[in-house]
């Protein structure tokens, strides 16, 4: 967020940048928000062992937080989400998208309801705007909250062991989506059973003073536990076996699209049960109406890719060699040893009868190589164990 | 199954539009009530008690425009309309006393030359051509964009059709005007300052704009469009007074069938647990039963206020809220104790139409002022005294003055309480340059800001267009894209104002083509 003096230095440290540049023995950076966070701290692929076999800390400081309060806040969310948002009680979290008015996703994160009339929305792209212009009419009060709040994911089969270890009672207890409030050196911090690695994890959020020490802390007690940071590539890798999606990257902004036909609807994104037509308003329900009255234009599949080149970017393509989609994530996937894709299908791709074929590029020592390789879909998670739903959690 | 024998129908609002669209409602079959909150008929066009004895137009004040269909159709003759005068002249007048004669296609005074006569009628043809293709799109709803409906796709293509089949000449004329701005097209056309100032304040009256402004080419020709008894852009005094034109189209609606009620304002909208219309919930506590209901004001009290941005899509209250409608009209009315002399008008021409717009730079200038939130000592004007055709109005030998006074913003920087006694002693101040003597004459003054149009009417920013008549509140933008046909997206709510297409004025197009478009959609 611009300051005074904002020209000096346009892209912050986050409060824990302190122990996180002295980790980051790559020295690899990339700018998230205006903040400055570590792509990689030691190697991409052991960071990422860490948070499937013992525990990941990463740094999401970043992440946009907003703070929405007053006495029609529930009736506001409710309006803003596309979601029946009456569901999500005091002290649980949701997994949300918003629309347009055309019904093409905004952004997608989740809603904290802290306490009565209090939520906060964590996501990628800055909404005050959207929020302040759906505001009209409701009695809240829209703030970010962004620079005041630090964010610690804990993700991975220790992380609860670890919190423990730090003297948070009762918290194996959590369920997933719980919320829960703890003292720590005499302030609140915030803990809830979240995060976007598909295992048991934890997000904590803190203000800012004693970023430090928490982080100090949690790397103390945890060392016997096996923790370590993780930066935003391994991230990228757990969070597409856990199937969750990234926008700018799995689908377009809304507000950034250029062309029309670029964004995408929820429906398109195989997030159906995020929408609850019986609502009767929040944004963009005419027309989802009206789409489900005409059809999707686009299909979301996960993909099981042949072979073990990542189909990274890949064009699909059916049986008689026309174009019906293309790749928007993708990895060989370690847990799952399986080459791993998400992607959107269009026209003419029929379910239950057309081939999906990737066509896949790969580099030998500077020199391209083609594989054409044929692709089943997968409904369920990658990656999907059961300590992930396991309450109490389980202690390692 | 519901037919619409069976449908019960609630408009808002009695004005022109809504006892129009009442009255084809009511002749198709269905059962319609009408809520007026007033206590009497015919909203802007209605007539005001001024003073002991004297009557004037309360807002509109000369019958214009009015569709001739709609005329036949509801029988307004039958109902009682008629004319204390038609085709009135317009008589401009300027600071040296040299007036200007406009008597439909002709000019005539303050030293016209033979020339600019040929301009003018010149200009008049080509400016009727281009309107012509308004007038053509006004007579149904406009067709939506990226709509698959045959009736979208056929409307479309009428739309190109018209513009194709104005010729050549007509149709790079519209390409050259339509964006552009009054001030640019009357210079191609004319030197002399003082018909360009009177033409130009056509564009500009009940209007947010300057000369120099874009748009007032479009409100220029949507001022063209309307004719009476076929002689288009031309202008009548009914007799009996302006509400003589609503009370006409009152016996049209009740013998057609339609149930009005007088003094009952509307509370709410009431919706069901799904946001469809349940019926109306009226000031009183009252409830009523209705199946469709229809709102004849204007769109952002209709959706802000009688329904409430929580029942509605934020985008759809985004641009509700973003409709520019911000009033700049007021009324100037005079009891007056004999007739006044204006400065270089014959005593005959004084039942005319008389404006005070000399040059579009005294126009610019006025505009200026609006711009920053104050005002000129030198305001544009349409004047008329209708007791000369009508002595109905005041009693005998004397008279009622009835001007609109231009660029009086709905914001002003001191606000309306302090600056309301200073505009109105600026405007008798300009009456007396014009008309010397004429303060003697005035028995009662009063002057009626858009602030005073907002509480008296119930219109939002005092617009009398319900919204500003440009091109990006246009056609299928009318009153914001999505909703230019009538409808809205509560269920069973339509609109029938003049927020929505063609606009304002008292053509009554809007109400009729609302009530076609129920009627299509609810049978």
């Amino acid at each position: 967020m611009l300051q005074q003096d904002h020209y000096k230095q346009s892209v912050y440290k986050t409060p824990f940048h302190e122990r996180t540049s002295a980790l980051n023995i790559l020295n690899e950076w990339a700018r998230w928000k205006d903040y400055t966070v570590a792509t990689n701290y030691f190697a991409t692929d052991l960071e990422y062992f860490a948070v499937r076999n013992t525990t990941g800390v990463i740094d999401y400081t970043p992440m946009v937080k907003q703070k929405i309060t007053g006495p029609d806040a529930a009736e506001f969310v409710n309006r803003f989400f596309t979601r029946d948002m009456n569901k999500i009680s005091i002290g649980r979290v949701g997994y949300v998208v918003w629309c347009d008015e055309q019904g093409q996703v905004l952004d997608d994160g989740t809603v904290f309801h802290i306490r009565e009339n209090e939520y906060w929305l964590l996501c990628v792209e800055r909404q005050l705007d959207n929020l302040g212009i759906a505001a009209i009419g409701f009695d809240v009060k829209i703030e970010e909250i962004t620079d005041e709040v630090a964010c610690l994911g804990v993700q991975g089969p220790t992380s609860c062991s670890i919190l423990k270890a730090m003297g948070f009672e009762g918290i194996e207890h959590l369920k997933p989506f719980d919320i829960k409030h703890y003292d720590f050196q005499g302030q609140e911090i915030m803990i809830s059973r979240t995060g976007f690695s598909g295992d048991l994890g934890y997000e904590v959020c803190m203000v800012n003073e004693v970023a430090l020490n928490f982080w100090d802390d949690l790397f103390d007690k945890g060392e016997i536990y096996g923790i370590h940071p993780f930066g935003l590539d391994a991230l990228d890798l757990v969070r597409i076996e856990a199937g969750l999606l990234v926008p700018g990257q799995d689908f377009m902004v809304a507000e950034d699209a250029i062309r029309p036909g670029s964004t995408r609807s929820p429906f398109e994104l195989g997030l159906s049960w995020l929408v609850d037509l019986s609502k009767p308003v929040f944004n963009g329900r005419q027309a989802l109406l009206e789409e489900k009255k005409r059809g999707s234009r686009y299909t979301f599949v996960k993909l099981n890719v042949n072979g073990n080149k990542p189909a990274e970017g890949s064009y699909l393509y059916n049986q008689s060699g026309k174009k019906i989609g293309n790749v928007t994530s993708a990895m060989f996937s370690p847990s799952a040893k399986a080459n791993i894709a998400f992607a959107s299908l269009h026209d003419p791709w029929k379910k239950g009868k057309d081939k999906i074929v990737a066509e896949i590029y790969y580099q030998k020592d500077l020199e391209w190589n083609k594989v054409m390789e044929e692709a089943t879909i997968v409904t369920k998670p990658f990656f999907d164990p059961d300590r992930k739903r396991t309450t109490p959690a389980e202690l390692y | 199954m519901m037919t619409r024998k069976n449908k019960n129908i609630a408009i808002i609002g009695g004005g022109h539009n809504g006892l129009i669209c009442g009255s084809y409602l009511a002749k198709a079959g269905f059962k319609v009530d009408l809520y007026e909150a007033r206590s009497d008929i015919g909203g802007m066009a209605s007539t005001r008690e001024l003073a002991d004895g004297y009557k004037v137009p309360g807002a509109a004040h000369l019958l214009h425009q009015i569709d001739s269909g709609i005329q036949k159709s509801l029988k307004l003759k039958q109902h009682g309309l008629s004319y204390a005068a038609s085709g009135l002249k317009t008589v401009s007048i300027n600071p040296k006393g040299n007036a200007l004669i406009f008597d439909d296609d002709n000019i005539s005074g303050d030293d016209i030359t033979l020339r600019e006569q040929d301009q003018y009628k010149e200009f008049k043809v080509n400016m009727k051509g281009l309107s012509g293709f308004f007038k053509k799109t006004y007579q149904s709803r406009p067709p939506r964009l990226g709509s698959e409906d045959r009736k979208d796709l056929t409307g479309l293509m009428s739309l190109g059709w018209n513009l194709r089949t104005m010729g050549k000449d007509s149709m790079r004329n519209m390409l050259k005007f339509i964006a552009v701005n009054i001030h640019d097209v009357l210079n191609e056309y004319f030197e002399h300052e003082h018909i360009k100032g009177s033409i130009a304040l056509d564009a500009l009256l009940g209007n947010r704009l300057g000369p120099r402004t874009n748009n007032s080419v479009i409100t220029y020709l949507h001022q063209l469009t309307g004719d009476l008894n076929g002689v288009q852009g031309s202008y009548a005094i009914p007799k009996g007074g302006m509400n003589s034109y609503t009370q006409a189209l009152q016996k049209a609606a009740e013998s057609a069938g339609v149930t009005v009620h007088l003094n009952s304002p509307i509370k709410q909208i009431d919706l069901d647990d799904e946001n469809k219309v349940k019926g109306l919930i009226l000031e009183n506590g009252e409830t009523v039963q209705a199946d469709i209901v229809v709102s004849g004001i204007d769109p952002r009290s209709t959706f802000m206020c009688l329904v409430g941005p929580k029942y509605l899509e934020p985008g759809v209250v985004h641009k509700i809220s973003n409709i520019r409608m911000r009033g700049n009209t007021s009324k100037l009315h005079l009891a007056l104790s004999g007739l006044p002399v204006f400065k270089g008008v014959e005593p005959d021409d004084l039942g005319h139409r008389i404006i005070n717009a000399p040059t579009m730079k005294y126009l610019e200038l006025a505009h200026d002022f609006t711009k920053y939130g104050q005002y000129s000592d030198e305001l544009p004007m349409e004047i008329i005294i209708p007791s000369i055709h009508d002595d109905t109005l005041a009693p005998k030998g004397r008279h009622v003055l009835s001007a609109i006074v231009n660029n009086t913003a709905y914001h002003l920087k001191d606000g309306w309480d302090d600056s309301k006694p200073k505009i109105l002693e600026n405007c008798l101040n300009q009456l007396e340059n014009m008309a010397p003597g004429i303060k003697k004459l005035i028995v009662h003054a009063e002057l009626l800001s858009p602030v005073d149009f907002e509480n008296e009417y119930g219109i939002t920013g005092g617009h009398w267009h319900h919204g500003e008549l440009t091109f990006d509140q246009f056609l299928m933008l009318r009153p914001i894209s999505g909703m230019a046909q009538y409808t809205s997206p509560i269920e069973s709510l339509y609109l029938c104002g003049a927020g929505s297409h063609p606009g304002g004025g008292l053509m009554g197009l809007a109400g009729r083509n609302a009530a076609n478009e129920i009627i299509s959609r609810e049978s």
